[in-house]
């Protein structure tokens, strides 16, 4: 790992996420907002949360893997929804792709993304090496 | 300055103008304020969203500028904009003139207000810096404007170890969410926990190197917000953005802010 995880001991995160975390060396990746489009740019899963958030968070890696590293090498990550509703469903997705706690986190409630069909963006920075 | 463009030749993301992922070595690192088509005296550019996005990226070139930079070396940008349509139609060939061939990562989010009802759109970067970060001060703050405004336009970090802070919010260690509609006591609490996560890392407001400020109503964190972030910056305020968006994770949460920092290697 090239960051160190922050802890404190009078601030707790509200869920399973690191309340900060310090790039100590390796290289500084930043992801664009990743959305569930495929190969060929197309938007999966329309209406369908589950779907998109998966492919979010399949295309989130496979720039992490492109960039030489993965999920765990990510120092924050933010999650935006339209709909505050579908909250549960991408928590659990979330969830299950981290073996441990998820990185530094932050969950915002867009009025809309990129095209109107998008349920989910994810952003993140992560420490590669 | 040893950019990787990651999945550069992915053609969906070609087509579309942005990288999937751009890595660099951090030396020295800008980050700006997010930037509207304000006006020296204040008002909105007039002309919509063609003219505020102009306005925006030519003071954006500024802050570059000040710091030795140009567009090539922006790695991530982040659009705040409150009409897409319009985006679409006249924003995004205003913006992607300024860079050229150069393509950072890039996120856009549509949102419900910014800091003025007229602002159409408000962006914000981060640069990868030429030259090294060897003698200089671990923070560079500046502004390239007369703003008088509570945060700083451009924020370099020489060579520091860059602290990713959650998006802060006024829940309490044992779990509770203080002030329950009271956007005072959610300040407080906010800034109460970003200040523990500061220390824990080693780090003091002062090190803050930008903060984005989500809220769910405008008007009342500045009446209620503003003092208790002047109260914890005390002068020394980072680059920032504030937006207005719909909802945060809980109902009860009124604001979530979020920082990054920097301390000395």
């Amino acid at each position: 790992m090239s960051y160190t995880t922050i802890t404190p001991a009078d601030a707790k995160p509200v869920a399973n996420y690191k309340m900060a975390t310090r790039m100590e060396g390796g290289r500084l990746l930043y992801i664009a907002g990743q959305v569930a489009r495929d190969a060929e740019g197309n938007v999966l899963g329309k209406g369908d949360i589950r779907t998109q958030a998966r492919q979010v968070f399949e295309n989130l890696r496979h720039v992490l893997q492109a960039a030489g590293g993965d999920l765990s090498d990510l120092l924050k990550m933010t999650t935006y929804i339209t709909r505050i509703e579908d909250f549960p469903a991408v928590a659990e997705i979330r969830s299950s792709l981290f073996p441990g706690e998820l990185p530094a986190s932050t969950l915002i409630v867009v009025n809309r993304l990129a095209q109107p069909e998008l349920l989910i963006e994810v952003e993140g920075m992560a420490a590669i090496g | 300055m040893d950019r990787r463009n990651i999945l550069a030749d992915n053609p969906v993301e070609k087509r579309r103008g942005y990288m999937p992922g751009v890595s660099v070595t951090p030396g020295r690192i800008l980050f700006t304020a997010g930037m509207t088509g304000r006006q020296p005296d204040g008002t909105m550019i007039a002309g919509g969203m063609a003219a505020q996005t102009q306005r925006t990226m030519e003071r954006l070139q500024a802050i570059l500028q000040r710091a030795g930079a140009q567009f090539a070396q922006v790695i991530k940008q982040v659009l705040y904009i409150t009409d897409m349509e319009a985006h679409a139609a006249s924003g995004r060939a205003v913006r992607t003139a300024f860079f050229g061939e150069a393509r950072p990562a890039s996120t856009a989010l549509g949102v419900r207000r910014l800091a003025d009802p007229a602002m159409l759109i408000e962006i914000e970067l981060v640069v990868d810096l030429p030259d090294s970060p060897a003698g200089q001060p671990l923070l560079e703050k500046y502004n390239v404007e007369n703003h008088g405004l509570d945060f700083a336009q451009g924020v370099i970090v020489n060579g520091g170890r860059l602290i990713y802070l959650a998006g802060q919010v006024a829940n309490t260690p044992d779990g509770a969410v203080a002030g329950v509609g009271d956007w005072h006591r959610q300040a407080e609490q906010v800034y109460a926990n970003i200040g523990h996560v500061l220390r824990a890392a080693g780090a003091t407001p002062a090190h803050a190197v930008k903060e984005t400020t989500w809220v769910l109503d405008l008007a009342s964190w500045r009446q209620h917000g503003t003092t208790v972030r002047r109260a914890f910056y005390q002068g020394d305020y980072p680059a920032s953005t504030l937006v207005e968006i719909p909802g945060l994770a809980r109902p009860e949460f009124l604001v979530e802010i979020e920082v990054i920092a920097a301390v000395a290697r």
